[in-house]
């Protein structure tokens, strides 16, 4: 059975709390582009932001770099309940993507059929704005 | 001194509602009593409390000094357990090393929780800012994306997660203090056609919010020997794990921390699974069930499916298997919810079980499942084995 699944642009959504930690994140949000916090010790990339560096524990090995945002479905789910603002916006699509840099960012999945989704499948940023002139991550098949 | 020198000595449990019209401490009250009755205690021989978390308690970070002062104990050792749905196995343990370094002498071990009438939570953490932007629904959609990946990498018989259901709730049946709204028999088709909450999950894979309260009493060996106490549990192994995998970004979310809690737990007991007389893991999804029995060392990792189709549940099985009807079936009691697990373990080791008694009573195995972190499977993991006295 194929479902179709919202794509949520008319979902007002509720502005996402921004830590002081965060904020480089949510400010390159507004250009659109996608920061991930680096540890140049460790080598490696982490998400969700934090306040230290989850290989070391020492913030000041964190830098933020620039990333494509390109990556494939590492699991997925469609959430037939959810609460408001998404309510009456259901069925829609909520997926972990595994970034090519080796991450995992919870996020809605939309322009994408029930046929369509699968874990690997590839995927690429795009942005939904937010009230405050932010912009939220979502995914779209890369295709 | 060890853990093992401490002993459960008596059980409360209050029926399990789905809203209450009664007060938090009004329940606590009531588990209070039923303990204080069962150990012929004087109220002023309790020396010691701790708490389970609780979503009616968590707007007050003075949570376990109110609750003493509500119910008018005295006290050398008070505390709150604030690790989820970990916290009732947690209380036990951590009665057990407040015992062993002397702190006090007779515990109570109180699990109470209005979740449902009065919940006064206001959660800090990472879900302001990377979840409910995104309309996750909370532990459904964890569960949602969770069994998805198990699927894919492992494969799932969904009707062995259906046989598991039905086993538990044939137990509620028998459980005068289950919810009543859950007390009626399902088949596995019932659970397979359930709708859908976030797919794969269904309805029959989830616990129904609930309130009520139970609680224990834990005590030196040396003093209920004392004290004459013939029914006993004795903690002879625990383990817990918080935040397995903390310092990786990509995790496999089937690997839990049950794998490292549930050794641990082991080796200290000298036991392995295939010695374990009942099995009382915490049960927020049906699915959890089948990955700490693969954890736990009962079957292989990925392989659930085939040990569940070939193992019997049912309280007069080779594995029981919450015999009351766990959370999912006798309703989650909110941050309390683990205590249904507990004192159904020290119910069928003291042979109280009644209709739904278990002929082996050797050993129990009780499990804790506590917090949701983002895009894993859970915060704390944990295990204990009880052994009757002597």
């Amino acid at each position: 059975m194929m479902t179709e699944m919202n794509d949520l642009s008319g979902v007002e959504r509720t502005l996402p709390v921004e830590r002081s930690f965060t904020k480089p994140f949510w400010d390159a949000t507004r250009e659109k582009r996608l920061l991930m916090q680096y540890d140049r010790v460790a080598g490696a990339y982490q998400f969700y932001p934090r306040a230290t560096s989850i290989f070391t524990g020492k913030a000041s090995n964190l830098e933020w770099r620039e990333v494509s945002g390109k990556g494939s479905i590492y699991t997925f789910t469609i959430a037939r309940r959810g609460r408001p603002p998404f309510r009456e916006h259901e069925p829609y699509w909520l997926a972990m993507v595994r970034l090519d840099e080796d991450v995992a960012i919870m996020a809605n999945v939309v322009n994408c059929s029930t046929g369509q989704m699968a874990t690997g499948l590839r995927v690429r940023p795009v942005w939904a704005p937010l009230s405050d002139g932010r912009n939220l991550l979502m995914f779209e098949p890369n295709v | 001194m060890a853990l093992h020198d401490s002993a459960i000595i008596a059980y409360g449990e209050t029926k399990i509602v789905q809203i209450s019209d009664r007060d938090v401490w009004e329940l606590g009250a009531d588990i209070l009593e039923e303990l204080l009755d069962k150990t012929g205690f004087e109220k002023g021989e309790i020396d010691g409390l701790i708490l389970s978390s609780s979503m009616t308690g968590a707007g007050n970070p003075f949570w376990s000094q109110a609750t003493a002062d509500a119910l008018a104990l005295e006290v050398d050792f008070c505390q709150t357990v604030d690790i989820g749905g970990c916290s009732p196995l947690g209380a036990v343990a951590r009665a057990s090393a407040a015992i062993d370094a002397g702190f006090a002498t007779n515990i109570l071990c109180l699990y109470a929780d209005t979740a449902v009438a009065e919940t006064n939570a206001r959660m800090r953490a990472f879900g302001q800012e990377w979840t409910t932007p995104v309309g996750y629904l909370g532990p459904p959609a964890a569960f949602g994306l969770l069994t998805q990946y198990y699927e894919h990498h492992y494969g799932l018989d969904y009707r062995a997660l259906g046989k598991l259901a039905v086993a538990q709730r044939d137990h509620a049946v028998l459980n005068d203090l289950a919810c009543e709204k859950l007390r009626k028999p399902i088949t596995v088709d019932d659970y397979v056609n359930s709708r859908m909450i976030n797919d794969p999950v269904r309805l029959l894979d989830s616990v129904m919010p609930c309130d009520g309260a139970s609680g224990l009493i834990v005590t030196s060996r040396k003093n209920a020997e004392k004290r004459g106490f013939t029914k006993c549990a004795i903690p002879i192994g625990y383990g817990e794990r918080t935040n397995l995998g903390a310092a990786r970004s990509i995790v496999d979310p089937t690997d839990t921390g049950h794998r490292i809690a549930g050794a641990k737990c082991f080796a200290q007991a000298g036991m392995k699974p295939a010695d374990i007389a009942s099995f009382h893991p915490y049960d927020d999804f049906i699915i959890a069930i089948m990955m700490q029995l693969e954890m736990l060392g009962f079957c292989e990792h990925g392989h659930g499916s085939a040990f569940v189709n070939e193992t019997d549940f049912h309280f007069t099985g080779n594995l029981p298997l919450n015999t009351g009807g766990g959370q999912i079936s006798a309703g989650q009691t909110g941050l309390a919810g683990g205590g249904t697990n507990v004192i159904e373990a020290v119910r069928q080791l003291f042979g109280e079980g009644g209709a739904r008694q278990v002929s082996n009573t050797a050993n129990a195995l009780v499990t804790g499942i506590g917090g949701i972190p983002y895009g894993r499977n859970w915060n704390t993991s944990s295990a204990m084995i009880l052994t009757p006295n002597g």
